[in-house]
């Protein structure tokens, strides 16, 4: 299999304000968000970050997606370092998370001939990549609507289309269903799917047992920013269900339910 | 440069689609038009004709005062008793009623201290304007020989109606405009910037390969636009409206006394200051967590610039070191257009030095983009 991610070492570290200090009820000055952590993904493949809320899964993702350094450690995407090549990195990578939001005041139309330019893709890819996607997703039948008059799902769907305009090799997406409804939920999965089909690499963050269970080849769990198990699902899920594996591994690194 | 554009043309397309941002642009124009018209409309209506006389009942008038008083004064020579003349004042039909002592020249020079009873009516403007006038006119006839400027006929200010329009616009213009150009600039940047930041939709920028400097060139370019824009309208309604507020205030067209010349060297002036301003308010609006975080700390600096403006009023140009303070050199160019005492090297070292600083703080500004610890400092 051909990697195409490497994560090695990584540790990332936050100053803990006053306030932050307060709601954490810690005396730290620093809060440790991921500790030395190493794993690696393979082309076309989905690979799954299994974790409680805080444990680092997001904030890895992060500096995947170049939004972030790293206090250590280094990260590879296809051969380049996230740290030094950025703008390739970028080139090669698409991310959706919850916290990148697209301008309301917008229609997806011009969104996604907007994202088209600062990736400098010509006129002719784009429409024909506009067309194809916006048919997928049913968006072409809300095209022209500004995003603040769509639903969460619509708005789901474009902040989807828009993540990939460029095409890219690796797909990042952090928590891709939250708050969506089974429907949109279900047009997301399945065209993660069909991404892999095409050969795609996801990197899926996620703490739905059951979206891992149905789309990962592979899992890594971290809890408190260490990776606690890497492995493929079906070596997880052999002797027992996603979820029970999740909380007995949990429970061996001290997390209490 | 591409993505420099895209940018420009993203922000553009931001703000000329948003009703509300086209309204609040204008606004400040159309107001100061109005405002400015209306104190010069108010004004002018208090002005009186040239030829202007307060009507005033005059008794036993001595001969040697007659000419004096018929030159400030329209004597009324209708025959009133004292009451019809008292009651005539009191109704704001006559301005004064004048009395004087039936043998008051004589008096006068056998030193007794002759009484002149001025009736008037505080409570009209016209008549207690009069009255001051008119005791003025007694008291300097009593401690001099002679008139000071006792003809009306005569124009003893020598000023040209150029040079006294262009010192009251050379106090008013450099502090006006650096006002409406700061507030047209903390509205835009304030919004674009933080507001970006605080919706998380910059951070959807920063992930594509878009370099942190077109981003911030990007932004600087488009948000002077519109402040030059929102500048242009109030400037605009200055242009419009002064004529009307001047011939209020002095009687004079201040439009015929500039140049093309001088309105496109002011316009050079306040492009470049929309440079400085846009761009200090540009990092402070990236280093705010959001809008009314950037509205507050943009604040202070507000005051500095507006400082800044005022002081050109009381700053002398005789030192030419002066014009490369940035802002400082601006408000003095300004200042100098007004006054017709241009320094052509005064305008280009203002001009540089607003320049210089924009540059300095564009570099800042990228930096601060790639920057987490500000990008992300929810």
């Amino acid at each position: 299999m051909e990697e195409i991610l490497r994560i090695e070492n990584l540790k990332k570290t936050f100053k803990l304000s006053r306030k932050q200090k307060k709601l954490e009820k810690t005396n730290a000055e620093i809060k440790v968000a991921v500790d030395d952590l190493s794993l690696v993904a393979y082309k076309g493949e989905i690979f799954g970050l299994l974790g409680p809320n805080g444990a680092g899964k997001t904030t890895t993702l992060r500096i995947l997606a170049t939004l972030i350094k790293a206090d250590s450690g280094n990260v590879f995407i296809d051969g380049y370092n996230v740290a030094s090549e950025q703008d390739k990195v970028r080139k090669k990578i698409g991310f959706l998370t919850s916290e990148l939001k697209l301008e309301d005041f917008f229609t997806p139309n011009y969104l996604f001939d907007f994202f088209s330019e600062l990736y400098q893709i010509d006129k002719t890819t784009r429409d024909e990549r506009k067309r194809n996607l916006f048919r997928k997703f049913g968006i072409d039948q809300f095209a022209e609507v500004k995003l603040a008059n769509l639903s969460t799902g619509m708005k789901q769907k474009v902040s989807l289309v828009i993540s990939i305009v460029h095409d890219p090799e690796v797909i990042i997406f952090d928590e891709p269903t939250n708050g969506l409804d089974v429907i949109t939920a279900k047009v997301v999965t399945d065209f993660l799917q069909e991404l892999k089909a095409q050969g795609k690499t996801i990197i899926l963050s996620t703490h739905i047992f059951s979206l891992v269970e149905k789309l990962c080849d592979r899992v890594g769990i971290i809890i408190n920013g260490k990776l606690a198990k890497v492995d493929a699902l079906e070596n997880i899920t052999k002797e027992m269900c996603l979820e029970d594996a999740f909380f007995q591994l949990y429970e061996s690194f001290g997390g209490k339910q | 440069m591409k993505s420099v554009w895209t940018i420009i043309k993203k922000e553009f397309a931001r703000f000329f689609k948003d009703r509300r941002m086209i309204i609040s642009l204008l606004l400040p124009g159309l107001m100061i038009y109005l405002v400015y018209t209306l104190i010069g409309t108010i004004t002018s209506s208090h002005n009186k004709p040239k030829d202007y006389k307060p009507a005033a009942y005059v008794q036993n008038v001595p001969v040697e005062f007659a000419p004096v008083l018929e030159g400030v004064l329209k004597i009324k020579t209708e025959e009133k008793t004292v009451d019809e003349a008292k009651a005539e004042v009191a109704e704001g039909e006559a301005e004064l009623f004048i009395v004087f002592p039936e043998n008051f020249v004589e008096d006068l020079n056998e030193g007794r201290c002759p009484d002149i009873q001025i009736y008037y009516n505080s409570a009209k403007e016209d008549s207690n304007a009069a009255y001051i006038m008119i005791s003025a006119v007694f008291n300097t006839y009593m401690e001099t020989s002679f008139t000071l400027n006792g003809s009306a006929d005569i124009k003893f200010d020598l000023a040209k109606e150029s040079e006294l329009a262009g010192s009251i616009l050379s106090a008013i213009v450099p502090m006006l405009m650096f006002s409406l150009l700061a507030s047209a600039c903390i509205m835009v940047a304030s919004e674009s910037i933080a507001g970006e930041k605080e919706r998380g939709t910059i951070a959807t920028m920063l992930i594509t390969p878009i370099k942190r400097w077109q981003l911030a060139i990007g932004k600087i370019v488009s948000l002077s636009c519109f402040a030059v824009l929102s500048g242009l309208s109030s400037f605009i309604g200055v242009i419009l409206s002064l004529p009307k507020l001047m011939n209020g205030i002095i009687g004079a067209n201040t439009a015929a006394f500039y140049s093309v010349g001088d309105y496109f060297m002011l316009f050079g002036i306040i492009i470049s200051v929309v440079l400085v301003i846009i761009s200090a308010f540009s990092v402070i609006s990236a280093y705010a967590k959001s809008v009314k975080e950037a509205s507050s700390l943009i604040t202070p600096l507000m005051m500095v610039i507006l400082i800044m403006g005022m002081a050109s009023m009381f700053v002398s140009t005789s030192s030419i070191g002066l014009y490369a303070i940035p802002l400082l050199g601006s408000g003095l160019v300004i200042s100098s257009i007004m006054t017709f005492s241009i320094s052509p090297l005064g305008v280009v070292l203002s001009i540089l030095s607003n320049l210089a600083v924009s540059v300095v703080l564009i570099v800042l500004l990228s930096f601060m983009f790639k920057s987490e610890k500000i990008m992300f400092n929810k």
